[in-house]
């Protein structure tokens, strides 16, 4: 009866998942198939990705499975297929904390790091920083410096992202890779300006004169990238407890409350009223969070209402400005918007505001 | 007021997941190793998480001191997580990433069934939006680039007739050796 539910059920969705009811050990056998040659890529990429999906699906793979398994994988570095070529990748990454001895494909992922194709480069660049270790790093890091001034945003940003993971493995890689870092900097990319930014923190994040100069820099010529701008909000506000350049800073954050992306308003409004600031110097950010109480878009709206209302708990009187919008919101349609806007005015709310 | 600004790091995805219509996990990825470090606590929350979203198409809510925003298609529901106090804007442009990448790599097909047909591109897809908690990229349209599609899933109308024959010649094999 059970199976006949179930046989029902997949009519419906179309056929079924091909991927239910896969058996470990079955897959794992298959993956044999990995050591035929020549490669045949689009069995061995359904393969690969059955594996990949037990794996997602939380099934726990033994030590001695994971390195057969791995081992297996690396056979298909002899086929050229794109699609193959990077779901190894992806395998190497997922199986890198289970198998023994990975760094077996230091090698192969160097060559592709260098190689021609972008888009192994930057996938390849990835996959090598989660199977480095302490010992490696050495030996790859005159590619990894060139990979963060590459001209291919991908490269570049691979190089910068999988350079902060490898700060585990060693502390002051980020340090060794500044100047790098600070070249990315300058790139066009809004990803890879904001990858190197947070290279660049984490670089000097102990030494506060370094971060001042990094910010004081930036805030001059204002990022591009909306990604990095938030981050620098952030950077100024963690900065501003210790420095004597307060105003600076502080009409930086402003500034950015007309910034053209939303996100980077928000960053700052948000930012502005956290601080812990008085009444009368929170007051722009209130106007900006204000309008985004009566915008179409729900998570604006939201973000708006969530942060007023912590506000609330400290400068109610800020906050009397809004009750009208806050009364809009209580018919709102997402259910915690209508209780964050209603638990806002029972901080702020009169007698006057009872009735309506 | 203090501990809600937030530390300056790159680090801002908890995870991201794609559920089917029963609330079961197509794929889901879990950045931070103190958030649901094992599987089971994993599914918990997915099962939590789908069954207080599955209804009210809310876009946003908080849930086990994780700000989630989601959306959802046909039969599959797509979320994106972060800290509770992380902008949830940015937080926003991540799921719209993931949602548009995915729709361009299905062909505006999105769909369970589509989903698995493509599940090889789509976990190249998610694994290029966001590389251990850090968003690696967050325009659709460099993402689905930056996953090589094969060559013939270009649509048919675009394919030479020798391209077609040798597709066609391909399945037929293939469905011979099944």
């Amino acid at each position: 009866m059970n199976a006949f539910k179930r046989e029902k059920k997949e009519e419906e969705d179309g056929g079924g998942n091909p991927f239910e009811n896969l058996e470990k050990t079955t897959v794992l056998q298959e993956a044999r198939t990995f050591n035929d040659t020549p490669v045949n890529p689009r069995k061995c990429a359904h393969i690969l990705t059955k594996i990949l999906y037990l794996l997602n699906q939380g099934e726990q793979l033994g030590t001695m499975e994971a390195t057969e398994a791995f081992f297996a994988m690396t056979k298909l570095f002899q086929s050229r297929d794109v699609v193959l070529r990077r779901l190894v990748y992806l395998g190497i990454k997922e199986l890198s904390s289970l198998a023994e001895d990975v760094i077996i494909v230091t090698s192969s992922l160097t060559k592709d790091m260098t190689g021609k194709e972008d888009l192994y480069r930057a996938a390849a660049i990835r996959a090598l920083c989660t199977i480095t270790d302490g010992g490696m790093l050495v030996a790859i890091e005159r590619y990894m410096k060139q990979a963060i001034v590459d001209r291919s945003p991908a490269v570049s940003s691979a190089a910068l992202v999988s350079s902060l993971h490898l700060t585990n493995v060693s502390g002051d890689v980020a340090r060794r890779w500044a100047n790098e870092a600070q070249e990315a900097l300058n790139s066009n990319n809004v990803m890879v300006q904001y990858h190197a930014l947070g290279v660049l923190y984490q670089a000097r994040k102990t030494d506060k004169h370094a971060v001042i100069k990094l910010v004081a820099k930036l805030m001059r010529t204002s990022p591009k990238s909306p990604y990095a701008a938030c981050m620098l909000i952030r950077m100024a506000c963690k900065l501003l407890d210790e420095v004597d350049e307060r105003e600076e800073l502080l009409s930086f954050i402003e500034v950015c409350l007309r910034h053209k992306s939303e996100m980077v308003v928000y960053e700052a409004a948000h930012a502005l009223v956290n601080l812990g600031r008085n009444g009368r110097e929170i007051t722009p950010a209130i106007s900006v969070l204000q309008l985004f109480c009566g915008s179409q878009k729900l998570v604006l709206r939201f973000a708006a209402v969530r942060t007023l209302n912590k506000v609330a708990m400290t400068h109610p009187a800020s906050v009397t400005t809004c009750n009208l919008d806050l009364e809009n919101l209580i018919t709102d349609s997402n259910r915690s918007i209508a209780t964050l806007a209603i638990t806002t005015l029972l901080k702020t709310g009169a007698e006057s505001s009872v009735d309506r | 007021m203090d501990g809600q600004l937030l530390e300056p790091t790159l680090y801002t995805v908890k995870g991201m997941a794609i559920l089917d219509n029963d609330g079961n996990r197509i794929l889901a990825k879990y950045y931070d190793k103190n958030v649901f470090p094992t599987s089971k606590e994993q599914k918990t929350f997915e099962k939590n998480l789908f069954n207080k979203t599955h209804r009210a198409n809310a876009e946003i809510i908080m849930l086990d001191g994780l700000t989630c925003v989601y959306r959802s298609n046909v039969d599959l529901f797509f979320y994106v997580m972060g800290s509770s106090h992380e902008n949830e804007l940015i937080l926003m442009s991540v799921l719209n990433c993931l949602y548009d990448s995915v729709s361009q790599i299905l062909r505006k097909n999105v769909e369970k069934r589509a989903v698995l047909d493509s599940l090889d591109i789509v976990m190249l897809a998610m694994d290029e939006i966001c590389d251990g908690g850090i968003i690696l990229d967050a325009d659709p349209s460099s993402v689905v680039q930056r996953v090589a599609l094969r060559t013939d899933d270009i649509p048919l109308g675009e394919q030479t007739v020798a391209q077609v024959l040798q597709s066609a010649k391909e399945q037929l094999k293939w469905s011979l050796l099944k």
